[in-house]
């Protein structure tokens, strides 16, 4: 048999420091189930106002694009498709398979694409989630089925936690 | 009328019933095992910056873990082909039964001759060594080590349900749980004997009934003890039988439904024995109080011991089997070992 030498590091080799790590931890541990720095957003009770430039839903504004198919082409993941509407051709999106990249709003041309600020959106069915360019043309708007009012909150950088959430009028 | 009455209160609190069946046994102990579940779910997220359970019910989600058991308590249970079908349904049920069955020998009270609800058993479970009645299922001046014989068939229950599974995963969980099985087991013999010689008793109830806890009396002993308890238990940081990102749940691998239940539970009221035997043994038990009060106040220290040992989960991380065998038998054994002649020097010069 070959014998497997497995390294190890070599800090407290001393068993009372050993222990006294062990300690430390412990109480590093009640530390924090006694004053917890939860970061978790109750989600559809309190939800997040985003950044202007958030990289959500895109949407199209069907007088300014010049149907150069440009976006199309570039779509990694053949969300994008041109279609003839109203004798204009569009492109219409398929957000099942969209990754969000924002290639599209990138290279078009005229900045007829846009990005939104909203993510958070729920289908029946996979033929809701292509898009044409009727329903492309307009600001993604779904309610959230929620009882009462959803708290805006905002997000900070905190020193101690990493993140805290703050009220966003 | 009044006689069927108090015949029925003559059997709910006969020994042998009451500490089996209600109190701290089966109902009892299964409901607070449902709570430390909760308890354990709840306290990782809080130290994870999460918030756990909190949807089912008004206070804090605790009416999860009913609707987690209920709803794997209904699924469907299935049998894996190439198994043996009788073997598989047992197999979950006997460590479940051998984590539980030590309750039989551990006093968790003492009667006195009066003035107890229990005072009417005074005669049929009297002790002579301690000179009054003890409230356990099967009194005997041997506590100390009929609770750990019958706690050490545990593991060889585990390799039975991972050998009729017919899984890889449940055997290497098995063939883990055998080497730990070992080392836990010299380390928690060896913390008893300690305790057995500085009492010169094997009796739980003489040791509690002796006034010293056996933490004051040799902290070393109740150190190891507690260590061998998580090893045996598998809670974290031992948590290697089950290793999850490893093994699935090992030998309860194959398991679902109700089988699932019970492979699971046999764990959790592992820890909770062993936490009524340490709480007995290490932590002055139910004295200076006697009767039912007496086994409240034992039953409030060991879920402490139970609460503290599933909260070590958002401690720590997982020892490498090599890492726990190498730890217990080169760090842990020398303390035992010390424990042990601790043991001798305050027998011989403090408790007589």
């Amino acid at each position: 048999m070959d014998q497997v030498k497995i390294r190890e590091y070599d800090k407290n080799k001393n068993p009372f420091r050993l222990f006294g790590a062990h300690v430390a931890a412990i109480g590093e541990g009640i530390k924090h189930a006694i004053k917890p720095k939860t970061i978790t957003l109750k989600y559809p009770d309190v939800s997040m106002t985003l950044p202007t430039n958030y990289r959500g839903m895109i949407r199209l504004y069907k007088d300014v694009c010049i149907g150069c198919s440009l976006c199309a082409m570039i779509c990694p993941a053949d969300a994008m498709k041109m279609t003839t509407w109203e004798g204009k051709k569009l492109p219409q999106i398929n957000f099942g398979r969209c990754v969000f990249c924002g290639f599209c709003v990138d290279v078009c041309p005229v900045d007829a694409l846009k990005e939104t600020r909203v993510h958070d959106a729920a289908f029946q069915s996979r033929r809701e989630l292509v898009f044409n360019p009727d329903k492309f043309n307009q600001d993604f708007d779904q309610t959230l089925p929620v009882k009462g009012t959803v708290r805006k909150v905002r997000a900070v950088i905190d020193e101690n936690k990493g993140i805290r959430y703050v009220p966003d009028e | 009328m009044m006689d069927i009455l108090q015949d029925i209160k003559y059997v709910i609190f006969y020994p042998s019933f009451f500490v089996m069946i209600i109190f701290p046994g089966l109902l009892v102990g299964g409901l607070f095992i449902l709570f430390v579940i909760w308890f354990e779910r709840k306290i990782a997220a809080r130290v994870q910056m999460r918030v756990g359970p909190y949807y089912v019910s008004r206070f804090g989600g605790i009416a999860q873990l009913l609707a987690d058991a209920i709803r794997v308590a209904l699924q469907e249970i299935i049998i894996p082909a190439g198994v043996n079908p009788t073997l598989y349904v047992i197999a979950p049920i006997f460590p479940l039964l051998f984590a539980f069955l030590p309750l039989a020998f551990l006093p968790i009270g003492v009667i006195p001759e009066q003035g107890s609800v229990f005072s009417a058993y005074y005669r049929s479970f009297f002790d002579p060594s301690v000179g009054m009645g003890v409230i356990a299922a099967l009194p005997t001046e041997y506590s100390l080590i009929a609770v750990l014989a019958v706690e050490a068939a545990y593991p060889i229950f585990i390799i039975l349900q991972a050998w009729a599974t017919n899984n890889r995963f449940a055997l290497v969980g098995a063939v883990r749980e055998a080497y730990l099985s070992v080392a836990y087991d010299v380390l928690i013999l060896m913390s008893v004997i300690a305790i057995a010689v500085e009492y010169h008793t094997l009796d739980v109830a003489e040791v509690v009934q002796s006034g010293i806890p056996g933490i004051v009396a040799n902290p070393l002993a109740a150190f190891v003890f507690f260590v061998g308890l998580i090893m045996a238990t598998s809670r974290f940081p031992f948590e290697i039988v089950e290793a999850e990102s490893e093994l699935v749940t090992g030998p309860a691998t194959e398991y679902s439904g109700l089988l699932f239940l019970f492979s699971m539970g046999g764990s959790y009221f592992g820890t909770y024995v062993y936490a009524l035997y340490f709480a007995a043994v290490f932590l002055g038990g139910w004295y200076p109080l006697s009767g039912f009060p007496g086994a409240v106040i034992l039953f409030l220290k060991a879920a402490i011991i139970v609460l503290f040992s599933v909260f070590l989960r958002s401690v720590y991380g997982r020892y490498r089997i090599d890492q726990a065998l190498r730890n217990s038998w080169r760090l842990l054994l020398p303390v035992a070992l010390a424990s042990i002649v601790l043991g001798i020097v305050g027998g011989w010069l403090w408790i007589r």
